[in-house]
């Protein structure tokens, strides 16, 4: 077995002093590789870039949220009831473990009519006023970055405290202050502020304008029920959850669809909205450029390996007399075939390697930039080197071929 | 050691066939020096090339060691090559930009020989032929003598029994020659089967038997 070893190790020396002999030759051929694998590379991360940007832009929500809503269409002109969203608590209530798609639930309520005052001693804020339950920011994915979140006895027993965003705190506290701890008025309502949301970066969502239209910094998340009191009625405006996994989100949407209409179908009907959905979306938008930049690299892959098979066929005839030579002093066909492959698979590793470091040297550049996680992982080298080594066999395989089938006689007496 | 019996080989020529060896029987014992002289054309390269397991041939048998050889099947002359038969060419046919060494231990490599042998192997083939001090030149530094001494060391390293010659002085002066006519004469000497084609009478003389062809048949052999 090591003696098999060492002599395959023999052979594929042989390939290499071949290769050296020809340096300029091998080095040109390297590049062409190289650069193929670099562009490949590149696009790999730029796609990937892209996927981490959306995705990120995406995480606000929290990517298994889904919403659930009165579905205001008229069907029935008779319908009675017009006014309403649907959702009140004893719905919440009986929704407790109806579905087991759910991981969390919670209810949002939220701001009728004229927006309540909300203010410190002097200061104003125009911020977004939400009633949630203790589940809601672990569901929405809001990370708290000072204080800290609802507990379920806030909930429970309606305490006056408030989770404020990052907006909020610059206009009621300013940049000096710390707002944990310190109360602010909302409607006729003292709250005490017990913690801070941490900011959330939306551009990319904003800019392409859906599910853009409020800042999300700027919100007040305060106990449901004790906002319900505020503005007087039981009602929930929608409902906010989190199925168990993204792919389990529209069973859970439908779930809770089915338990609504069997509950109160005969006045209400109700729909939803998926994270899935924008998520599979944007998936698929990503993937057809991603697409549309492999093939590009991958042209210049393949012309990478027309490269070294015009190479190695130059090669093969050069060298015509030397296989018939090697062929006399007991080169096999396959001893013949080995080298010149082997010889074709170290140009196009090489240049793999080289191309891999280059892209590396790429991406970890853009992923300083932009500081997104754009390391190449374990996968994209070994599949880069796969790739390469494969356009070494396929470009290399026919000139070996035809290096291997000379007949010695004729090799030998090639001019 | 050698049995040609009755070898007929044609090459094809475009459409023509044209016939090179017409009924070849031949026979050559271990040990014996042989020259194999004629005019061009008249097959003494082609003969050779199928003594030496290069080529194949279209009618006839060809006995090497008691055994049938199957021209056809190219894995088992690549094998009688490797390990029964030493090539030795008329223009030496070294790789040119590997070391002396390098170029002796190529068969050993086809050969399987471990590497700590193939290092051994050399130092005394290259003692063998006088070059020890010239083991890391490349050809292009070596005299046409001592490319030749190069080739005959290689054609040596795996220790055959025949070693198969093709005008081996024919790139060489004449002294020169002389030098590797001597060589040969040594290695028969030693119990070397030696078979060599040439045009010249004077290298035929070192021969111990010379077989004269003639349009592909053997014309005398004595």
């Amino acid at each position: 077995m090591l003696n098999q070893f060492i002599f395959i190790v023999d052979r594929i020396l042989q390939a290499f002093y071949a290769l050296r002999d020809n340096r300029l030759r091998s080095v040109l051929s390297i590049i062409g590789i190289a650069v193929g694998i670099a562009a490949v590379m590149a696009v790999g991360t730029v796609s990937k870039g892209g996927s981490y940007l959306v995705f990120s832009e995406l995480e606000t929500f929290g990517l298994n949220s889904v919403w659930v809503f009165r579905d205001r269409r008229d069907k029935d002109p008779n319908r009675l009831v017009r006014q309403g969203s649907g959702l009140d608590n004893y719905d919440l209530l009986a929704l407790q473990n109806c579905c087991d798609a759910i991981e969390r639930l919670s209810p949002v309520v939220m701001s009728r009519g004229n927006r309540m005052v909300i203010q410190t001693s002097n200061r104003y804020s125009n911020a977004q006023l939400y009633g949630v339950n203790a589940d809601y920011t672990d569901i929405n994915n809001d990370k708290i970055s000072q204080g800290r979140a609802f507990r379920e006895y806030d909930i429970k027993r309606n305490r006056a405290v408030a989770l404020i965003g990052p907006t909020v705190v610059k206009d009621l506290f300013g940049e000096y202050t710390s707002p944990v701890g310190q109360e602010i008025r909302i409607g006729l309502r003292r709250f005490t502020v017990i913690g801070v949301i941490e900011e959330k970066s939306r551009d990319f969502l904003a800019s392409i304008g859906s599910a853009g239209g409020q800042d999300a910094n700027n919100r007040i998340l305060i106990p449901y029920k004790l906002f319900q009191q505020m503005r007087g009625d039981k009602s929930i405006n929608f409902l906010h959850l989190k199925a168990i996994t993204l792919d389990d989100a529209p069973r859970a949407s439908d779930q809770v669809i089915n338990f609504l209409e069997r509950r109160n179908g005969k006045n209400y009907q109700y729909t939803s909205q998926t994270m899935s959905t924008y998520i599979k979306t944007a998936q698929r938008i990503l993937d057809g450029v991603a697409m549309i930049g492999v093939v590009a690299a991958s042209i210049s892959l393949f012309v990478g390996g027309l490269g070294i098979m015009n190479i190695m066929s130059t090669s093969v005839l050069e060298r015509t007399r030397e296989i018939g030579l090697r062929k006399a002093i007991g080169a096999s066909k396959n001893d013949i075939l080995f080298q010149f492959l082997m010889e074709a698979i170290i140009i196009s590793t090489i240049g793999g390697v080289i191309g891999l470091t280059l892209g590396s040297v790429v991406s970890m550049a853009l992923a300083s930039v932009t500081g997104f996680p754009l390391t190449p992982s374990l996968l994209v080298i070994v599949i880069a080197l796969a790739v390469s080594i494969v356009v070494g066999i396929a470009s290399g395989y026919l000139p070996a071929r035809r290096a291997s089938q000379l007949h010695p006689v004729e090799a030998l007496r090639y001019e | 050691m050698i049995e040609l019996s009755n070898i007929v080989k044609a090459y094809q020529m475009g459409d023509v066939k044209v016939p090179v060896l017409n009924g070849i029987d031949l026979r050559i014992e271990s040990g014996e020096f042989v020259a194999i002289m004629g005019p061009s054309g008249s097959g003494k390269t082609t003969l050779l090339n199928i003594i030496g397991c290069l080529d194949t041939i279209d009618q006839g048998e060809y006995k090497l060691s008691g055994k049938f050889v199957d021209t056809q099947d190219d894995a088992q002359m690549a094998r009688v090559r490797s390990t029964h038969i030493g090539f030795v060419f008329q223009l030496f046919n070294l790789i040119p930009r590997i070391s002396a060494e390098r170029n002796v231990e190529l068969p050993m490599i086809y050969a399987n020989i471990p590497h700590q042998q193939r290092r051994e192997r050399v130092r005394q083939a290259l003692t063998k032929v006088g070059l020890t001090d010239r083991a890391r030149h490349v050809p292009t530094q070596l005299s046409g003598g001592q490319q030749q001494r190069v080739a005959i060391a290689r054609a040596l390293v795996n220790h055959p029994d025949l070693l198969v010659a093709d005008e081996p002085t024919g790139s060489l002066d004449s002294s020169t020659g002389r030098e590797i006519m001597q060589m040969f004469r040594q290695l028969n000497e030693e119990g070397m089967t030696i078979i060599m084609v040439t045009h010249e009478s004077d290298i035929a003389a070192y021969a111990r038997r010379t077989v004269q062809l003639l349009d592909g048949r053997i014309q005398y052999d004595h």
